[in-house]
């Protein structure tokens, strides 16, 4: 059940396949002692934040209030939640919601407030309802807000402040679901600190999934002392780097080469040409997919990269989002080095509820119910859910019937997810080919197939991908 | 003293299964360190529930709560008290 095993952790291949992926293109620095000295000086931390500021320069729009952040942090390691606290609300009111098309700070403001009462209130009332599920709480309140504001007459001013804020609650959702799941532990953080990881400063960009989690890893993977800051800030360093050569090879090798000299069509242009019946060859199909398919995935390691860096130069040794993908012997393996941080959240909010709480007496169709319901259904909320302009201008039933087909793409994916789950334990290892190569092969075809259902969220109803699906097998012209 | 013997034993065979044959003493992280993954808390989780009738459910499923032999030891007998 690699699903949820921890990507950079997961090293199960044949000594073959160690030595051909073991291959490092960047060393490991962290591992040489004078290297890990020279990062623990004044001098050696101002050579790392410094290259990290080049690096940042290359790749980010924000990135001198980043290095500003990280710098006063590594200055101060003994402070480093409640920096991190001050560093992600100033960076949240004076650039991310300043710089929207409509500031938005009064909600944001409001939200926090909104988020304090709820984790209040988990907290004294552990035994109610809202206490015993707080996140399942959370989310149906939000869902249900999302389906009355839907239904506000257009026009109207208390449906723009509605949806003014329900855009604001929605980049927050999942952020405040891991500080409810946080008040069952122990040894919780107080609200105040639960804000810092609130869109962190280091999430400057990302989607509405909490990197890196919340605060209860956060307090795990803090460095506790010098050579853990070293290590940890080299390896942010290490990783931005990575970020840099893949964006390099992404915007000045591949697609230059893909698209320009052997003449590739985007992807999204030969949907378009299957959607309006022009004919065009079955290869050129599968040609621009595949493309589209490798594309994707290193854009989304840049994108994951950079985040996790930025993350790793506060002080928190924080695992890759995306962690060799196409090393994975299974569906299950795929899902898990993919978007590791997105197939975290679902584990955390919707796998470990279901599979501590249900069909305790059915052996393997616990799991199998529990990654139905992570991979399937709270994949299909987290996206639905995370677009509220497409509910707003559609209105909700509409909406829903036009993600009919990424629907089906989690449906299948939680099916390939569960009986991969339950195949992995029966197969034996057998050589580098059978046991690696083939199964690779197999995995990246069948994720790379079913993008044909993701990437037409909302634009085409699912017959289109369905007749798509054809035309690559030759089976429609 | 049996309790943490069969919680030793299971720990070590998770982690022997993971070619993981370093020592870990009672107060050794083994899940939060890295060293067992989410994938072995579920089978830690079901071994707990089976063997010493912890219910999550009533409990809630907190990692921290079974990464240390102590700290599940000390889960059990929270479990056993609430039972009562």
């Amino acid at each position: 059940m690699t699903t949820f095993v921890d990507p950079s952790r997961t090293a199960i291949v044949s000594p073959r396949a160690n030595s051909l992926w073991g291959f490092r293109l960047i060393p490991r620095i962290e591992t040489y002692p004078r290297v890990l000295a020279f990062a623990q000086t004044v001098a050696g931390k101002l050579t790392i934040l410094g290259l990290f500021g080049i690096g940042a320069y290359y790749l980010l729009p924000h990135w001198k209030a980043l290095i500003l952040c990280l710098a006063v942090i590594t200055a101060l390691p003994q402070y480093r939640r409640i920096l991190l606290t001050v560093s992600t609300l100033l960076w949240a009111c004076g650039i991310w919601w300043r710089w929207t098309d409509h500031p938005r700070l009064v909600e944001a403001g409001i939200l926090f407030i909104l988020a304090a009462l709820l984790f209040w209130l988990a907290t004294l009332f552990r035994n109610s309802w809202f206490g015993r599920w707080p996140v399942a709480t959370l989310l149906t309140g939000f869902a249900l807000l999302v389906l009355l504001a839907s239904y506000l007459p257009r026009g109207g001013s208390l449906r723009t402040v509605s949806w003014d804020f329900l855009t604001v609650a929605s980049a927050y959702l999942w952020f405040i679901a891991y500080s409810l799941l946080d008040i069952s532990s122990k040894s919780r953080d107080p609200f105040a600190l639960q804000v810092g990881t609130y869109h962190p400063f280091w999430d400057w960009d990302s989607s509405y999934t909490p990197f890196a989690k919340g605060a209860a890893y956060l307090r795990r993977i803090g460095a506790q002392n010098a050579e853990q800051l070293a290590v940890a800030q080299l390896k942010g360093l290490k990783l931005l780097l990575w970020s840099v050569v893949l964006d390099l090879f992404l915007r000045k090798a591949f697609l230059p080469v893909v698209h320009g000299y052997m003449g590739i069509p985007l992807y999204e242009d030969v949907f378009e040409l299957s959607a309006q019946r022009v004919a065009f060859p079955w290869y050129l199909g599968w040609a621009s997919l595949i493309a589209n398919f490798l594309e994707t995935m290193v854009g989304v390691s840049i994108w994951g990269h950079r985040v996790v860096a930025s993350c790793r130069m506060a002080g928190f040794l924080a695992l890759r989002n995306t962690y060799r993908p196409l090393a994975s012997r299974s569906i299950a393996e795929f899902w898990n080095r993919y978007n590791y941080y997105f197939k975290e959240l679902m584990v955390d909010c919707f796998f470990y509820p279901t599979f501590m709480r249900y069909f305790k007496k059915r052996g393997r169709w616990r799991l199998f119910a529990a990654t139905f319901v992570a991979a399937g259904f709270g994949n299909a909320f987290y996206h639905f859910f995370g677009d509220l302009n497409y509910i707003k201008e559609l209105g909700f039933w509409r909406a829903l019937v036009g993600f009919q087909s990424y629907i089906f793409y989690t449906i299948v994916l939680a099916l390939g997810i569960g009986i991969s789950q339950v195949r992995e334990r029966k197969t034996a290892n057998s050589g580098w080919i059978r046991g690696q190569l083939i199964p690779a092969l197999g995995v990246a075809g069948f994720y790379c197939v079913l993008s044909t259902f993701e990437h037409h969220v909302k634009r085409y109803p699912i017959q289109e991908c369905f007749r798509f699906l054809a035309h690559l097998f030759n089976l429609v012209s | 003293m049996e309790r943490k013997t069969a919680i030793r034993e299971f720990l070590r065979n998770l982690l022997a299964r993971k070619g993981d044959s370093q020592p870990f003493s009672d107060e050794t992280s083994v899940l939060l360190s890295g060293r067992l993954q989410s994938v072995d808390a579920v089978e830690l989780a079901v071994f707990l529930e089976e063997n010493f009738g912890v219910d999550f459910a009533t409990m809630g499923f907190d990692q921290e709560r079974i990464d240390t032999v102590n700290a599940i030891s000390s889960l059990i007998e929270e479990s056993s008290t609430l039972g009562k």
